[in-house]
C-alpha cells in the first residue's frame, strides 16, 4: 500500500527529506547554521575567554587557563555596583514608562477629533534611533545654557544643575532620556489592551454609582494586571540592555556612577583591555537576560486570558 | 473612568482638562523632536545662545557643512549597505526556521524558541566582546564583511521570532488542500505558503533594515576606519568630536532619524500589530 503511495510521489529519498520526519530540520538547518556561526560560535568563545587570561596588561598571562576570572568577579565590587546601577536602571525606566504610558493611553482610549494626532505624537518618540536619542538629550541637558536648565528658570525653587556631569543627577537624567525613547512600546500594550475591556463593565459600575478612581480600581486595573507583568518585563530587557544612551552621555561616569552592567563590559574590554573579564562580564548578563526571558515566557501565553477572567 | 463616547453627558469641564492633559504630554513627547530641529536650524556655533523657544535665524549651513566636510554620505551609504545585507541574508535563513516552528511539530521546538529570544534579548555587549576576538583572529576586523556579519547576529533571531509570528497568522486550508493533492510539504511551504507571506516578510526585511540602522555598538567596535563607519557611529563620533558645536550634532541627527520616521508612517499600523505580537527592536 505505502509504495503504491510512494510510486504516484517522486521518488522517494525526495520524499523522505521534504515529506517525511527530516523535513522539520531541513527548514531549520540554514538558521541553526547561521546561529551557530554568527552566535553560538561567539557564545562558545566568551565560555573560553572567560576561562583563560587575555588582557593586554598582562600578555605573558595568556593561555593561563582557569576559575580565576569568576573568583574576581565574586569579589569584584565594580560588578556589584554595575549590577545595581543596571537595577536602579531598570526600575526607574520601568516606573517611568508605566507610568507616562498609562496615562497617555488612559487619556487617548476614546475617540476624539484630535486623538489621532496624539497618538502619533506618543509614539514618535519610538522611532528615533538611541544614538540620536542620546545626542538630543545631550544637548538639552547642557550645564550652561541647555533649554532644559533655561526652562527651569520658570519653576520657582528648582535650580539649573550640569545635570550628566553630577553624581546625583547623572543616572536620573539617563533615565529619563531612555522613558522617553521607549515608553510608546508600552503605550501600544495599554491601548490594546484597554480596548479589549467591554464597555458595558463600565455602564454597570456608572448605574452603581462608582466614581472615576473605583472604576479604574476595580475595572480597568485587573483587566490589565497581565498585560502590565508583560510590560514590566519588557521593559526590564530593554533597560538591561541599553547601552548607546549610557555610552554616549555619560559613558559610565561621572566616576563609575552610571556604569551599568552592558558600560562595565565594554569598558573592561575596549577600555582596559581585558578582555577574558569582560567575556566573563558577559556571561553574567546573559545568564540575567535569560532569568528575564524566561519570566516573559511564562507570562506570555496568559495575557489572551487576561480580558476573559 | 473618563469616558467620552460612551458617556454622552461628560461634563464639559471634564473634556477641557482632559484634552489640556493630552496637549501637556503630547508636547512633553514632541519637544526633544521639536529642539532637534530648532537647533539644527540655527547658525553654526551659535547654539548655545539661542535664547528664544524657535529658531530666529533658521539656515542649513549646519546640513551643507555636514555633507560637504564630514563624510556624512559614506556613512548613510556605508548603513544602507549593511543593513540591506544583513536584512536580506537573515531573512533568507530565518524564514525556513520560522516556518518550521510555526507549522511543524518536532523535537526540541521549544527549546529553540527560548534560545532565539534569548539571544534577541541579551545585551549586544555579551557577544561584542568574543566576536571582536574571533574578528581579529579572522582578519574580519575593519571590514565591511565583518560588520554584516555582526548585524546579521541581531536580525537573524527577530527575523526567525517575526516570520514564526506572521506564519501563525496565515490559515493552514490552502497549505491542506495543497498536501492533499499531492504535493510534498516543502512544495506546499515553497508554492503556497511563501507566496502568501511576501508581505509579512516585506515587513520583517525593513524591520530588520531599520533594526541594523539603529545599531550603534558593532559599528563602534568592529570598525575602525572611519571611511567604514556605518551612520549611528558617524553621529555618534560628533558628540566628542564638536561637543560645542550643537548644531552640527542635529544636523546630522535629524538627517539620520528622518529615513526611519518615514519608514515608520509608512508602516505604522504593521508596526504597531507587530510590536504587540511580542517583537521589540
Amino acid at each position: 500500500m505505502t509504495s503504491v503511495k510512494h510510486a504516484f510521489r517522486r521518488s522517494s529519498a525526495i520524499s523522505v527529506l521534504f515529506d517525511g520526519p527530516a523535513f522539520p530540520f531541513i527548514m531549520i538547518l540554514p538558521a541553526l547554521l547561521m546561529l551557530g556561526f554568527v552566535i553560538g560560535l561567539p557564545m562558545l568563545e566568551a565560555v573560553r575567554l572567560s576561562f583563560d587570561s587575555i588582557a593586554l596588561r598582562r600578555p605573558a598571562a595568556a593561555g593561563t587557563y582557569g576559575v580565576h576570572n569568576y573568583l574576581r568577579l565574586v569579589a569584584d565590587p565594580k560588578a556589584y555596583a554595575a549590577l545595581g546601577f543596571s537595577a536602579l536602571y531598570m526600575v526607574g525606566t520601568v516606573i517611568g514608562s508605566v507610568g507616562m504610558a498609562l496615562t497617555a493611553a488612559l487619556l487617548t482610549r476614546r475617540v476624539i477629533w484630535f486623538s489621532g494626532l496624539a497618538r502619533v505624537a506618543f509614539l514618535l518618540p519610538w522611532t528615533v534611533p538611541a544614538v540620536v536619542t542620546a545626542l538630543i538629550w545631550g544637548v538639552m541637558y547642557d550645564g550652561n545654557f541647555g533649554v532644559i536648565n533655561r526652562l527651569l528658570d520658570f519653576v520657582p525653587f528648582i535650580d539649573g544643575q550640569n545635570w550628566l556631569i553630577e553624581r546625583q543627577t547623572a543616572l536620573p537624567a539617563l533615565i529619563v532620556a531612555q522613558v522617553w525613547n521607549e515608553f510608546p512600546v508600552a503605550y501600544i500594550f495599554f491601548l490594546a489592551g484597554l480596548k479589549a475591556i467591554p464597555d458595558e463593565l463600565y455602564e454597570a459600575a456608572r448605574i452603581d454609582r462608582a466614581n472615576a478612581f473605583q472604576q479604574f480600581r476595580h475595572i480597568t486595573l485587573p483587566h490589565l494586571r497581565f498585560i502590565i507583568a508583560v510590560i514590566v518585563i519588557l521593559l526590564m530587557i530593554m533597560g538591561f540592555k541599553s547601552f548607546p544612551i549610557i555610552f554616549i552621555l555619560t559613558g559610565g561616569g561621572p566616576a563609575g556612577a552610571t556604569e551599568t552592567l552592558t558600560v562595565l563590559t565594554y569598558n573592561a574590554a575596549f577600555r582596559s583591555l581585558d578582555f577574558s573579564y569582560a567575556a566573563t562580564l558577559g556571561i553574567l548578563a546573559v545568564l540575567a537576560s535569560a532569568m528575564l526571558v524566561l519570566g516573559y515566557l511564562r507570562l506570555l501565553p496568559r495575557t489572551g486570558h487576561g480580558d476573559v477572567m | 473612568m473618563i469616558l467620552g463616547r460612551a458617556a454622552p453627558f461628560t461634563p464639559l469641564l471634564i473634556i477641557t482638562l482632559r484634552t489640556i492633559a493630552i496637549v501637556a504630554l503630547a508636547m512633553v513627547a514632541l519637544f526633544p523632536l521639536y529642539w532637534m530641529l530648532v537647533i539644527a536650524l540655527t547658525p553654526t556655533g551659535l547654539g548655545r545662545q539661542v535664547m528664544t523657544f524657535f529658531p530666529t535665524t533658521p539656515t542649513l549651513e549646519n546640513f551643507v557643512t555636514l555633507f560637504a566636510d564630514r563624510p556624512m554620505a559614506r556613512w548613510i551609504w556605508n548603513s544602507i549597505l549593511v543593513a540591506t545585507l544583513a536584512s536580506a541574508i537573515s531573512l533568507a535563513f530565518g524564514t525556513t526556521c520560522g516556518y518550521a516552528l510555526s507549522r511543524l511539530r518536532f523535537r526540541g521546538a521549544n527549546l529553540l524558541l527560548i534560545a532565539v529570544l534569548t539571544t534577541q534579548m541579551m545585551p549586544a555587549t555579551s557577544i561584542i566582546v568574543p566576536l571582536y576576538m574571533l574578528f581579529r583572529a579572522w582578519g574580519l576586523l575593519d571590514t565591511m564583511q565583518g560588520m554584516v556579519v555582526g548585524h546579521i547576529s541581531l536580525v537573524v533571531p527577530l527575523a526567525i521570532w517575526m516570520s514564526k509570528g506572521f506564519f501563525d497568522s496565515i490559515p493552514t486550508d490552502l497549505e491542506s488542500a495543497a498536501r492533499i493533492d499531492g504535493c510534498t510539504h516543502a512544495g506546499a511551504f515553497f508554492h503556497v505558503a511563501l507566496p502568501l507571506a511576501v508581505p509579512g516578510l516585506a515587513a520583517i526585511f525593513i524591520y530588520g533594515f531599520v533594526t541594523s540602522w539603529h545599531d550603534f555598538l558593532f559599528s563602534r567596535t568592529l570598525v575602525t576606519s572611519q571611511e567604514l563607519w556605518t551612520a549611528a557611529n558617524g553621529i555618534a563620533s560628533f558628540r566628542g568630536e564638536y561637543f560645542t558645536l550643537q548644531e552640527l550634532q542635529m544636523a546630522a541627527s535629524l538627517v539620520f532619524a528622518i529615513p526611519v520616521v518615514v519608514v515608520f508612517f509608512v508602516m505604522q499600523r504593521w508596526i504597531v500589530s507587530g510590536a504587540l505580537s511580542g517583537s521589540i527592536r
